[in-house]
């Protein structure tokens, strides 16, 4: 694992240019320069409160962005409605759980599969008004989604009938039934047990060797120092530190914000 | 059997037309938009129809129509000007809109006859063709509950912020439900003033969104099943009522209050309540979920998002 290539060939799947959310006087996010390259785990670490949601909100064009640049492809997209993004193949996960609890867990899956197969696809012929209207009954995309998060045997459940691990598997289906291009993940394992984080790891890991661009926010440091090529440390909504994982962890900034932010809450 | 429905032609009538009013509160009540505004569509659809029968002479099917027509333009035009109204705001802006129509019902002179109506509105039209359109339209309805409509109309509804990720546009479904609102409220409007063969203010007052409302409330608001359930609840039981005389309105409202405090769902709800109950036990006896065992086993993470994870985590670090 080496450090962030430069861009030597490619244009960032990713880029941000001081990216600031302000919420009245709250500086959420402010001023945050980054760039993904293809085909790489990217990592952010930071304390409760740091702004690494609202970024993930701001990137995905869900949280109104104060300033900055935003790029794709290296392309800007910063004023492009949320709802295109889907088209960009730019798919994301939540931190708090977001399952549609009338649609069991094919059909939750499905929703993300349904954002492919609009008027736009370029492949094949043009669907008709009645197939776009009912969908494929099940997507080849969704039936890979579901093999790949384990929830095989899980179809017809509904979301209240699941454990907070599997609802979580869930949802990286979800998102990986839009065939993304760019990954967004928040939190995906938290409330897993540490042998479901590992599979997640090793998914994500799988993901990455196949080509997908991944942004991961946690908060187990094991789990990012074994998944991430290449880590962001966030504090008070901007960056302070980055570069590989094990660095990062080390970085004495990084270590501050976390114990210093402890100390002042057990205070 | 001929007897039966020959003596209730009436009540037959009305529950196509209720029922198809109530969809027009139903279907965009789905995508999460409060408007009430089918029951201002109602009124224009019917007095449009009659007019144009009465002084154009068209046939049943064109006044339909032009009723259906005119609703649906006028339902984008409001939707374009409230759609982005939450909740409340937007459901009190359609009801303004609705008592605008009734306002311009009674003051429309010669035109809308007043507050006497219009009356004479005969054609041509069957039970016949009020019955294939309402069948039609339903099954056009419960398209739109099925297949991926189905699940985007899901996500509009229950997670906005979601549906928007999954890259469904916000706006065109909200404006969708204005134009599909319109048109049902002009269908359902058009259809009673062709087979009562007359209207007026009284028939389409604020009255209307009460009755739209109880019968999805009662019935069930998910689904089109929860609005026929509704439309034939209350449409025929004011008639099966008038046998307790005064107590009717007491017992009518009784029904309505208890079904909304202990059915939220409405009566289809229950049903796919007890459906999903059912088909859960059975599953359960069959095989148990596959993987409950392995996560019961291991240790699950005490709160997600711990700061102090980080602090622990520390001596793994190399
Ligand atoms: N909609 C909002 N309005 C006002 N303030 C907000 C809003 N969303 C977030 N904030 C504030 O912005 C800051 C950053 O929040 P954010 O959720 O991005 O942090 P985080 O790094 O994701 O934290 P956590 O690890 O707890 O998930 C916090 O101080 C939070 O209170
Ligand atoms: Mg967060």
């Amino acid at each position: 694992m080496s450090a962030q290539p430069v861009e030597r060939t490619s244009t960032p799947v990713l880029e941000l240019r001081d990216l600031a959310v302000h919420f009245g006087g709250v500086r959420a996010v402010d001023g945050v320069s980054m760039k993904l390259m293809p085909g790489l785990i990217y990592g952010i670490i930071g304390p409760n409160g740091s702004g690494k949601s609202t970024l993930l909100g701001a990137i995905t064009r869900l949280t109104r962005m104060t300033r900055g640049e935003l790029l794709f492809d290296g392309a800007s997209y910063a004023h492009v409605p949320p709802s295109r993004l889907a088209r960009l193949r730019v798919a994301r996960t939540f931190q708090m759980v977001r399952l549609l609890p009338d649609l069991n867990v094919r059909a939750n899956i499905q929703i993300g599969a349904d954002s492919r197969t609009t008027s736009d696809d370029r492949t094949g012929s043009r669907p008709s008004w009645f197939e776009r209207l009912r969908g494929p009954a099940v997507s080849p995309a969704v039936v890979d989604a579901i093999r790949r998060t384990r929830l095989g045997g899980f179809e017809s459940y509904y979301p209240s009938e699941l454990s907070y691990g599997t609802q979580r598997r869930v949802e990286v289906a979800r998102a990986l039934a839009m065939d993304p291009r760019l990954l967004l993940l928040d939190e995906p394992t938290a409330g897993m047990n540490q042998s479901e984080r590992a599979e997640i790891s090793g998914l994500l890991r799988d993901l990455r060797d196949e080509g997908l661009t991944q942004l991961l926010v946690e908060h187990d440091v094991q789990m990012m120092m074994d998944t991430c090529d290449y880590v962001f440390a966030m504090n008070s909504g901007q960056l302070i530190a980055e570069g590989e994982p094990g660095e990062v962890v080390r970085n004495p900034a990084v270590q501050e914000a976390y114990l210093g932010r402890k100390w002042g809450r057990d205070a | 059997m001929m007897d039966f429905y020959d003596s209730n032609l009436v009540l037959i009538q009305a529950t196509c037309t209720g029922l198809i009013l109530a969809l027009s509160i139903q279907v965009p009540l789905r995508m999460g938009v409060f408007s009430f505004a089918g029951a201002g569509s109602y009124g224009i659809g019917a007095y449009l129809a009659a007019i144009l029968v009465i002084e154009q002479e068209v046939s049943a099917f064109v006044a339909i129509g032009a009723a259906m027509l005119a609703t649906a333009v006028i339902g984008l035009l409001l939707g374009l000007l409230i759609f982005k109204l939450n909740g409340l705001y937007l459901a009190m802006a359609t009801v303004a809109f609705d008592l605008i129509i009734g306002v311009i019902t009674i003051n429309g002179g010669e035109t809308t006859g007043g507050s006497t109506g219009l009356y004479g509105v005969i054609t041509d039209f069957t039970m016949g063709q009020m019955f294939a359109l309402t069948v039609i339209v339903l099954a056009l309805v419960a398209l739109s509950e099925v297949g991926r409509t189905g699940r985007r109309v899901d996500a509009v509804r229950d997670d906005p912020e979601l549906a928007l990720s999954m890259g469904i546009s916000l706006r065109r479904y909200r404006l969708t439900a204005f134009v599909v609102s319109g048109a049902l409220g002009g269908l359902a409007g058009a259809m009673n003033v062709l087979v009562r063969s007359a209207i007026g203010p009284l028939d389409i007052g604020f009255g209307l969104i009460v009755l739209g409302l109880t019968m999805i409330i009662v019935g069930g608001s998910r689904s089109w099943k929860g609005a026929v359930i509704g439309a034939i609840i209350f449409t025929w039981l004011p008639d099966i009522l008038t046998a307790i005389g005064e107590w009717q309105e007491l017992v009518y409202g009784i029904i309505v209050a208890l079904a909304a405090v202990f059915l939220p769902r409405g009566i289809y709800g229950v049903l796919v309540d007890l459906n999903k109950w059912l088909r859960r036990r059975r599953r359960e006896r069959r095989d148990p979920p596959p993987a409950v065992a392995a996560e019961q086993a291991g240790d699950i993470d005490p709160k997600p998002g711990d700061v102090r994870e980080f602090a622990l985590n520390e001596e793994t670090v190399p």
